[in-house]
């Protein structure tokens, strides 16, 4: 089933389960946006550290899709072509919420643990 | 929650509309993209195909986005089915005679096993029904004897092994002072017999111990059926008395549901007291057996053995001619469905047959198909099915149409369970109460199954062997077709084979001796014979004279009527079974040890009886109207006991035979005559000894009277009956039949059994004819280049036709050894039904053989036939 195309990119971080449905979240919070929209910020949020695959982008958002977290709407861009623009309901609003709490427990608790002794 | 629910409306349409929302996002991503790049200064082509690149693997994208909408197991099932419905219209043909197949094969087991559940398996609807003891006594000669009053309240007062225990016994009384006088049937009980079978009263009470007092007023407690029926449901029947046998009982009580616990349907119940001497003799016996409950902790065996004690002591304390009875006693349900069991196995045995005959078709048709099929699997794999899902493909595609098969075969067992509870004879306990309920089903369900996965299992491991490379240069058609498959449809026909020898065996021996049953000359001539049955009441005809006075006045009123040729009358008309029995000797010869006395039926024959019947008397007399009260005891034997002890008829005249045989009381009689054989036991038993009193010697107010008709004894019915109504309208007829319908009556059972056999055996024949015609004309098919290649090169038709019938031989000699075989440990099952054969016949195995070879022949021609038909220019020129 994998072609050379889905290989990984070494030099990239590979994202961990379940976070790019957080990182869609974060980026819908400030504007409404479409998929490739979504892409780029996520690319230069992350100074180009993460890899964020199309063949992953698009699921993640059909399963917050039916989770009913965003809703999609077609508009028009301000460069003029038609796009899907999805953008947070108040279930997304409140996962954001939690999740992110989470992830920074998570992470501070990471940080402890890994951070050298001294 | 919400995600399964927009699931669920994704899989149910909004699918498509999704899909193309999806290309229309990732078109505009890219327009996006490429848009990009042109900025950046590209050619519109570079600008594209950078953009494409960028975009990564769009199959991927959108496989993946759908995977989010769906079930991915549920949605390559519900694409198997599609696909498997697909095939099941596309070759309606096999499909119909594939549902067909197993239709037949599952519907008759789901039948049979109905019955098998109601009679055999079902709990008895009985509080611990499980734990209930039906009793009797025993000695070295009988089981099951009636159990004696005396002997019965010891056993009640003294026992350590039963929580209760009741008597009961069946009656016939006449009902009168409600119209039409009416013959009824009484179950008397004592007391515990309600508590036993969990019965409760509707209105009024049960009896209690105070109701088995013989003092006690007389009571009776009637069933709802009764009540609503002949008491027109009177809400306050309690207390009022109703007339039976011309003495009054009070009503005490209406049961709510009846416990139908004896066999024949009982109108109402009566407290069972002993009579006189049977409260003071402790070998006075009636008709009484117990009924009672283990406790829970007690086996059978102890509680035998408990009872023994009792009965030890009791030869002790009050010894007498029955010191050597021992308790008989056996859980009711086995008691109920004694020799049930057998008769029950074997159809389930043949129906299973039937059954796996419907399989081996199903399967060698599959295997048939899947060759022709190998192409389309490979270049399936070839396209990249994975092979577990290939392999799940096959099964749930025969799993589907099993399961139609199912589905069909569970109403055509509607149908048949119908004709058989309609047809089935009255005699087998609970039969009527087949029905299609949850357990049934769930076997049927389970049967389904199970044959679904054998039958998917062969062509699926053959899938697993396919080898890509192989099958795609082979043709599908071609000789490579594997060797094991070919084994193994062989040897599926040669089963088939041996199946329908075994059935037709086993049915042809129960069609032969049911035939021989049907035939067998029943020693008078019973055309033309009308046999009216009676009792009298016993209130009005108390003397053994006025009993004697009504049936010679009965006698004298058919005979003037015209269309009458002979009037006589007996007490146990052949086929009626054992009307009673007892211990004999003949004074005349060495007296028998006390172990080895012999039993003789007894029957009561009044002068005109014989000759009426035109039963052959071999020696001597019929008794005659000189044989009175007063005068000298004589006795007609049959030929049976004449043939026990003497050499020829004639030589038994004038010698005496002893009733009760040296060690007991009784009669002396002189034989006066001896009869011939009459089927006593019903058609298709052998004969038993049988003694003949006078009816005036030994009176009985129940008799049978046979009527020698003129015409058809149907049009003298209305007459007979009148000629009664004018002697004493309150004497019912039991029943008025003619004397062939009595006889047939003896052989409902085993006709049943026969023609079930015989359906089941039609249906293998026909199952294993279909499937060797499969597999044969297969056969040919896949070796038709082979043949036309012979043809081309001078082999003549029959050559042709040797080569092709060397195959059919072989399979059709392998199954019919098999088969006999088969027959051979087949044949234990069904000897207790044989009749007048050996269970082994040589006849019926012949035929058996024969029809089997029929079925091959007939099977095989068509194919044979084909193969002589082959164009060796056009099927070479095709290759």
């Amino acid at each position: 089933m994998s072609t050379v195309d889905d290989l990984p990119d070494d030099k990239k971080l590979e994202l961990l389960q379940g976070t790019l449905e957080v990182l869609i979240l974060r980026c819908l919070k400030l504007q409404p946006n479409h998929a490739y929209g979504i892409s780029q910020f996520l690319q230069q949020e992350s100074d180009s550290e993460f890899l964020v695959d199309n063949g992953s982008l698009y699921p993640a958002i059909q399963r917050l899709l039916q989770r009913k977290w965003i809703q999609g709407q077609w508009k028009i861009s301000p460069n003029g072509r038609r796009a899907r623009y999805y953008s947070l309901t108040g279930g997304g609003r409140k996962e954001l919420l939690r999740a992110t709490s989470k992830w920074q427990r998570f992470a501070v608790a990471m940080a402890k643990i890994l951070a050298p002794e001294g | 929650m919400g995600t399964w629910r927009s699931k669920i409306g994704n899989a149910l349409g909004r699918r498509r509309s999704l899909a193309s929302e999806l290309e229309e996002e990732m078109d505009s991503h890219l327009q996006f993209l490429i848009d990009e790049n042109l900025e950046q200064g590209m050619t519109p082509d570079q600008a594209r195909n950078a953009a494409l690149r960028e975009f990564g693997n769009t199959t991927s994208v959108r496989e993946r986005s759908y995977e989010s909408w769906q079930f991915p197991k549920f949605e390559s099932l519900l694409q198997d089915l599609h696909y498997a419905l697909r095939g099941i219209v596309r070759k309606p043909a096999f499909s119909l005679i594939v549902i067909l197949t197993l239709a037949v094969g599952i519907g008759a087991n789901t039948a049979i096993f109905s019955t098998v559940y109601a009679v055999l398996l079902k709990p008895l609807p009985f509080p611990s029904g499980e734990r209930l003891v039906w009793l009797g006594e025993s000695n070295a000669k009988a089981t099951g004897i009636s159990v004696t009053w005396i002997n019965f309240e010891h056993w009640q007062g003294e026992n350590r092994s039963f929580e209760g225990m009741a008597g009961f016994q069946n009656v016939d009384l006449t009902l009168t002072g409600r119209g039409q006088a009416a013959l009824t049937h009484a179950g008397l009980v004592t007391n515990l017999f309600f508590q036993l079978t969990g019965s409760r009263p509707m209105l009024g009470r049960l009896f209690t111990a105070h109701d088995d007092e013989p003092q006690s007023p007389a009571t009776v407690v009637v069933t709802e059926r009764f009540w609503a029926r002949t008491l027109s449901s009177d809400p306050e029947i309690v207390g009022k008395t109703i007339t039976l046998n011309g003495s009054a009982h009070e009503v005490v009580g209406v049961l709510a549901r009846d416990p139908g616990f004896f066999l024949r349907p009982v109108d109402y119940y009566l407290p069972l007291r002993p009579t006189a001497a049977q409260s003071a003799k402790r070998d006075a016996h009636g008709s009484m057996r117990a009924l009672a409950l283990l406790k829970p902790s007690v086996t059978l065996a102890q509680a035998r053995s408990d009872l023994n004690t009792i009965l030890k002591r009791l030869a002790k304390s009050d010894p007498g001619p029955e010191d050597d009875h021992r308790a008989y006693a056996e859980f009711l349900v086995n008691e109920r469905t004694e020799g049930l069991a057998r008769i029950f196995a074997m159809l389930m045995g043949s129906v299973c047959l039937v059954l796996i005959l419907a399989c081996a078709n199903f399967a060698s048709l599959l295997l048939i198909r899947m060759t022709t099929r190998a192409r389309e699997m490979a270049i399936r794999t070839a396209i990249g099915a994975g092979r577990a899902r290939l392999v799940g493909q096959l099964v749930t595609e025969t799993l589907f149409i099993t399961f139609i098969g199912g589905a069909v075969g569970v109403m055509l067992s509607f149908i048949g369970l119908r004709l058989l509870v309609e047809l089935g004879p009255r005699g087998i306990p609970r039969l009527f109460e087949a029905s299609l309920n949850l357990p049934v089903l769930v076997f049927a369900a389970v049967l389904t199954l199970a044959v679904g996965l054998f039958c998917a299992l062969a062509p699926a491991f053959s899938a697993r062997n396919l080898s890509l490379s192989i099958l795609l240069k082979e043709s599908s058609t071609g000789s490579g077709s594997n060797r094991v498959g070919h084994a193994i449809r062989g040897g599926l026909v040669v089963s088939e084979i041996a199946m329908a020898v075994v059935l037709l065996f086993t049915s042809g021996i129960l069609l032969r001796s049911l035939w021989i049953a049907e035939t067998v000359n029943p020693g008078f001539d019973s055309g033309r014979l009308l046999a009216l049955e009676l009792q009298l009441p016993s209130g009005r005809y108390k003397s053994d004279a006025a009993i004697l006075d009504f049936y010679n006045r009965l006698e004298a009123g058919l005979r003037a009527q015209p269309g009458v040729e002979s009037v006589g009358a007996v007490n146990c008309p052949p086929a009626a079974g054992d009307c009673g029995d007892w211990w004999y000797s003949v004074v005349e010869k060495p007296a028998p040890a006390r172990d080895d006395v012999p039993l003789t039926l007894l029957n009561m024959a009044d002068p005109k009886y014989f000759h009426t019947m035109r039963i052959p008397l071999m020696a001597g007399r019929t008794p005659s109207g000189d044989d009175r009260a007063g005068s000298p005891p004589v006795a007609v034997i049959n030929e049976e006991l004449a043939k026990a002890w003497w050499k020829d008829a004639r030589s038994a005249l004038g010698q005496h035979i002893k009733l009760g045989g040296p060690y007991m009381k009784g009669p002396v009689l002189e034989i006066v005559g001896v009869a011939a054989n009459v089927p006593q036991m019903g058609l298709d038993n052998a004969p038993l000894p049988e003694i003949y009193f006078p009816a005036s010697q030994r009176v009985s107010s129940s008799m049978v009277v046979a009527i020698r008709t003129q015409g058809s004894p149907w049009a003298l019915a209305g007459t007979v009956a009148k000629t009664l109504a004018s002697l004493d309208s309150d004497v019912p007829i039991q029943s008025l039949k003619p004397f062939d319908d009595w006889l047939g009556a003896t052989l409902k059972q085993r006709r049943f059994i026969a023609l079930l056999l015989a359906i089941f055996a039609g249906i293998a024949v026909l199952l294993a004819a279909t499937g060797c015609y499969g597999v044969l004309n297969y056969w040919v098919s896949s070796r038709k280049q082979e043949i036309a290649i012979r043809m081309a090169m001078g082999a003549g038709t029959i050559a042709i036709i040797r080569r092709t019938g060397k195959q059919a031989a072989k399979l059709g000699v392998l199954g019919l050894a098999i088969g006999f075989a088969g027959s051979l440990f087949a044949s234990r099952w069904v000897s207790s039904m044989v009749f007048g054969i050996t269970a082994h016949d040589p006849v019926v195995l012949c035929l058996a053989a024969f029809c089997a070879l029929l079925m091959v022949l007939s099977a095989a021609a068509v194919p044979i036939w084909r193969a002589t038909r082959i164009s060796p220019i056009e099927t070479l020129h095709e290759a």
